[in-house]
């Protein structure tokens, strides 16, 4: 209906001899139906998700968002390359919007690809501000497909963000119902003895760890586009044909693994970008990714789309279908993950800890100290070679396929559940470069630091609130290392500019724009700081930023008020 | 009120202006992208006693806090109404301010005003509050009354879970003073101890959890012969019911 | 898969490679008039010569009408920065083949932007190796071009593919129609008509 509405206006404007669109958005107050509760919420053009805008590389796009709230509002185009003052960040790129105003954001789209748009004020987004754009690039797709379906995953929460916050702030564990009980001690004493059950409990308890604090916001359900797994969102497909799926995970907290038994998936696109292609089973999107697959279905049956939190305590559901109504199986959720000792690589070092008592099973191979994560995950020593086959698995990891992006020996790891390929960081290479590979000029580290137990986030140890901005200078490329001394996984968002993940591919590494680092890793990614201006830089999980995962990035020098081509070599998104 | 309290509310004042951020007002988005200020109202207890001498008491622990990572500000509440004499047996009002002194503790330093039924008294407070290892919730206080008396109390709790919303609390208190304080019942030494188990059940997310459990209250030495002196008992088992409430 | 696993089965999957790769070739010219692909053709009876261009991940063009009994030379240039193969066949055996080479890639064999050589001619016993020297088929790095004589026999409904993993699920598939009631000359289409996005 507003699609319908953002297309006429579209079309009206195409006799304008430059290519330009003029799309309207309002904010309102929604209710959103999750099929297991209704709730009130913010969304656009009265809905949540809002429309899916769909804008063309080399659009000059003016959108007018008005703010029908009584609250101030923003809106934040995420992953979009544009002048800061377009960024919608308040406080940074602009003042906000008040109850009532009207805004006009002007910027070219200078690539292609999938996006979302979400509110950057309070806690609008997990209560339902955002949308998604799909750009469609200047020359062909590089791909050939069918159809094609914006999949946007969120995980809806009865209570609103402010209370989720409240809550997180007076018990950390208030959300967390994957606690480990009296039941599970028995049964796994019952498994590895009693003794060795206990020193575990006792060693974790000695930190004040917990194995099971994966998700720290459970409770919600699970959405796609909208609909929960009752209401069963549904795309239309004819057998025979290639179809692509634009999956975005606008989740305030949640990573999914994702997954369409029966189906393999092909991953095209990562963050907007295009990837060479990957034929995998599953995939892990951390908050604030996206990822294009295209699946390819021969017979005339359904399909489920089946997305489970990576803690499995909820999940989203989908169906591919022939025709509406059709469904297949909705598998059971897997069991939970737990935490290891090799998740807790930064809490390891600073005091209290007898290393001495730790020969446990889980900690097979650590018996150096803490460390030996920190040096095998080290990407800048991890060229085409280093990565062969069988020199990663060891003790309790030896059955499991490797991943360099989760600490070794970690409970994380994810794994298909069809035993096939499930896609990690390290299977992402760009399909045509952006940037020339050259030498970063600096490095910056940046330790991700929290208390979980106070839920507080931090970076170095320092919240937003008494942290300095970080100075880069235009035309400079910045390697930044990530140092995740954390046992939560942060998806690291970076505003204005790419985030070039290292995988050890040189030329090829992908462009992202949230890194995920994963408990107890370091991961490094180099930027081209080509936009100047003042940038937001945190960590996407809405409560981890509100608590303070977060920094402003001050750009220094370059042209004035446009956006720099830097050392491009190429266009973005689609073929030039 | 006596120096030692002025002197404590001194200090509380140091403490919240020590405390209060100097706030960076050249970055607008410090206030816009970060969440400061937190609230929360909560009752630990809020129950119903019935002992094996067939007293009845109705007991609230209640706790109010405003504030940020850095400050909070308290009330800690905490009455005991006994039926049978229609009375506030303990009327205890906490107003302190809270800091975080290590990963897993706070500090307090505040007033703490007790107007039960009998005199009234008025103690400055100063208390550590947090976690210990192996998931024992601690807290710690030393009073000095305005009538020049010192004590210190005690508090851990520990949780069971026998599932994710069945849940054993098992807790200990106990007050040991170090001087006497005959007119509301304070003897030197070892006090009393509480010892408490409840089993709840988180029936509204964590804000309405209904228990059932036992609790055994004894006095000791001094404290004791002035409970008996006063005709009061020295040891008594409860059966509670009543629940855990959290805004 | 567990690496050691990996190992033991590499000699077998190997032979299933080498074996695989043949019978497409062989089929190819092996039965006379059961074949579905065609076979091998001349240069001498090339009617005409169409150019395909290989791009990161498409084909221009991407549909190609033949008549039966055609012989066609492909002249394959690979303008893409990664890896591209030109195979004709079937879709299933596509299929088969792309498993091949998903083997060529997790052997190190095949990367994104050149095929290491000396591993793909490295005899890995018994006479076998991971060569791709199938006759409809050619396997090529970023600038190459080559040719490929083909003889379509039946009217069927072909492909030609790049069996790259991941490539020819992305959409890098070119269809041959092979169809006498169409007049086969100049019956190449452009780049453009294939896009049936929405």
């Amino acid at each position: 209906m507003n699609r319908g509405f953002l297309i006429a206006i579209l079309a009206g404007l195409m006799p304008l001899p430059l290519l330009a669109g003029e799309y309207d958005i309002s904010v309102d107050r929604v209710q959103i139906d999750t099929g297991d509760f209704v709730k009130e919420g913010i969304g656009y053009n009265g809905a949540s998700p809002g429309p899916v805008l769909r804008f063309k590389q080399g659009e000059e796009v003016t959108i007018n968002v008005t703010n029908n709230l009584d609250e101030m509002t923003s809106v934040h185009w995420h992953g979009l390359i544009l002048p800061f003052e377009q960024d919608g960040v308040p406080g940074i790129s602009f003042p906000g919007i008040k109850p009532g105003e009207t805004f006009t954001y002007q910027f070219p789209i200078v690539q292609a690809g999938t996006y979302w748009f979400h509110s950057h004020s309070g806690f609008q987004e997990p209560d339902g501000a955002f949308g998604a754009i799909v750009i469609e690039p200047e020359g062909r797709e590089p791909y050939r497909y069918d159809r094609e379906y914006v999949v946007q995953l969120t995980d809806k929460h009865p209570h609103s963000g402010d209370r989720i916050m409240r809550n997180l702030k007076m018990s950390a564990d208030y959300y967390n119902r994957q606690q480990q009980t009296v039941g599970d001690f028995f049964a796994e004493s019952g498994d590895k003895g009693f003794l060795s059950t206990l020193k575990d409990r006792m060693m974790w308890g000695d930190m004040r760890m917990m194995k099971a604090d994966i998700e720290d916001v459970q409770g919600f359900t699970g959405l796609i586009n909208g609909k929960g797994p009752e209401q069963n969102w549904t795309g239309l497909f004819e057998p025979g044909e290639r179809v692509r799926l634009r999956f975005i995970n606008s989740s305030a907290m949640t990573y999914f693994d994702v997954r369409i038994p029966g189906l393999e998936m092909t991953v095209v696109q990562a963050d907007g970008n295009n990837v060479q292609p990957v034929n995998v089973d599953e995939f892990r999107i951390g908050v604030a990714e996206t990822y294009d697959v295209i699946v390819r279905i021969k017979d005339e049956k359904a399909y489920t789309i089946f997305a489970e939190s990576m803690g499995r305590s909820g999940y989203a559901r989908g169906t591919l279908a022939p025709e509406e109504g059709m469904t297949a199986k909705v598998p059971d959720l897997r069991d939970a993950p737990l935490l290891t000792m090799a998740d807790m690589g930064g809490h390891m070092d600073h005091g209290g800890m007898d290393h001495g008592d730790m020969n446990d099973d889980d900690m097979t191979g650590m018996d150096s100290g803490d460390m030996v994560m920190g040096a095998e995950m080290d990407h800048s020593a991890m060229g085409h070679g280093s990565m062969g086959h069988g020199s990663m698995g060891q003790g309790d990891g030896a059955s499991l396929p490797e991943d360099p992006f989760y600490a070794q020996g970690s409970g994380l790891v994810p794994t298909a559940s069809n035993g096939g390929k499930f896609l990690s960081y390290a299977d992402l290479k760009a399909q045509s470069p952006l940037y020339e590979d050259r030498e970063p000029t600096r490095e910056i580290e940046l330790r991700l630091t929290g208390n979980m137990e106070r839920y507080e986030w931090s970076i170095n140890g320092i919240k937003y609130e008494d942290a300095d901005p970080i100075v880069l200078q235009y035309g400079e490329r910045v390697r930044f290392k990530f140092v995740n001394e954390t046992m939560m996984t942060h998806p690291m968002h970076l505003h204005g500019m790419w985030s070039i993940l290292d995988v050890g591919e040189g030329k090829w590494n992908p462009l992202k724009h949230v890194i995920s680092v994963s408990p107890a890793t370091t991961v490094y990614m180099e930027t081209e700081v080509d936009a100047p201006g003042e940038w937001a830089f945190h960590c996407h999980l809405s409560y981890h930023a509100a608590a303070g995962m977060f920094r402003k990035i001050v750009v220094e020098g370059g042209p004035d008020g446009t956006v720099a081509e830097g050392t491009k070599t190429g266009s973005q998104g689609g073929e030039s | 009120m006596n120096r030692v309290t002025i002197s404590m509310c001194g200090l509380f004042l140091a403490v919240a202006a020590l405390a209060t951020p100097a706030v960076a007002q050249e970055d607008p988005a410090k206030k816009t992208q970060t969440a400061k200020t937190f609230w929360g109202v909560s009752a630990e207890k809020f129950e119903y006693r019935y002992s094996d001498s067939d007293e009845e008491l109705a007991v609230i622990e209640g706790d109010a806090f405003y504030g940020t990572d850095g400050l909070k500000f308290r009330w800690l509440f905490e009455g005991e109404w006994e039926e049978a004499h229609n009375a506030w047996e303990t009327l205890e009002n906490q107003f302190v301010a809270q800091t975080p002194v290590s990963d897993f503790w706070d500090a307090k330093a505040g007033i703490r005003i007790d107007t039960p039924e009998g005199p009234d008294r008025v103690y400055g407070v100063l208390g550590l509050t947090g976690l210990a290892p192996y998931w024992f919730e601690v807290d710690t206080n030393l009073y000095v009354s305005d009538e020049g008396d010192a004590s210190v109390d005690f508090e851990a709790e520990y949780e069971l879970l026998i599932t994710n919303y069945w849940i054993v609390s098992a807790t200990f208190e106990t007050l040991v003073a170090f001087s006497e304080d005959k007119e509301i019942g304070v003897g030197e030494g070892l006090n009393s101890t509480e010892v408490g188990v409840r089993l709840s059940y988180d029936l509204i997310d964590r804000a309405f959890s209904p228990y059932i459990g036992v609790v055994h209250e004894r006095k000791y030495s001094d404290t004791a012969d002035l409970a008996r002196d006063s005709g009061g008992s020295t040891e008594d088992w409860f059966a509670v019911v009543g629940a855990r409430i959290s805004f | 898969m567990n690496p050691i696993l990996k190992n033991a089965l590499l000699p077998a999957m190997i032979v299933a490679i080498s074996s695989g790769a043949y019978a497409a070739g062989n089929h190819a010219g092996g039965h006379h008039g059961g074949n579905a692909i065609g076979e091998p053709g001349n240069a001498g009876n090339v009617s005409r010569t169409v150019e395909v261009t290989m791009r990161d991940n498409y084909y221009a063009p991407e549909s190609i009408h033949v008549q039966p009994g055609e012989t066609i030379r492909f002249k394959v240039t690979n303008e893409g920065a990664l890896v591209h193969e030109f195979n004709i066949g079937t879709a299933d055996m596509h299929e088969a083949h792309q498993e091949e080479m998903q083997m060529m890639v997790e052997h190190g064999v095949l990367k994104g932007d050149h095929i290491d050589h000396d591993m793909m001619n490295m005899d890995m016993g018994n006479g076998h190796s991971m060569k791709h020297d199938d006759p409809n088929s050619v396997l090529m790095e970023p600038g190459e071009s080559r040719d490929i004589i083909w003889k379509f026999t039946k009217a069927t409904d072909l492909e030609f593919a790049c069996n790259v993993p991941g490539h020819y699920q992305a959409g890098m598939y070119g269809d041959i129609k092979i169809d006498s009631t169409v007049a086969a000359k100049d019956r190449v289409e452009g780049e453009s008509d294939s896009e049936s996005v929405q």
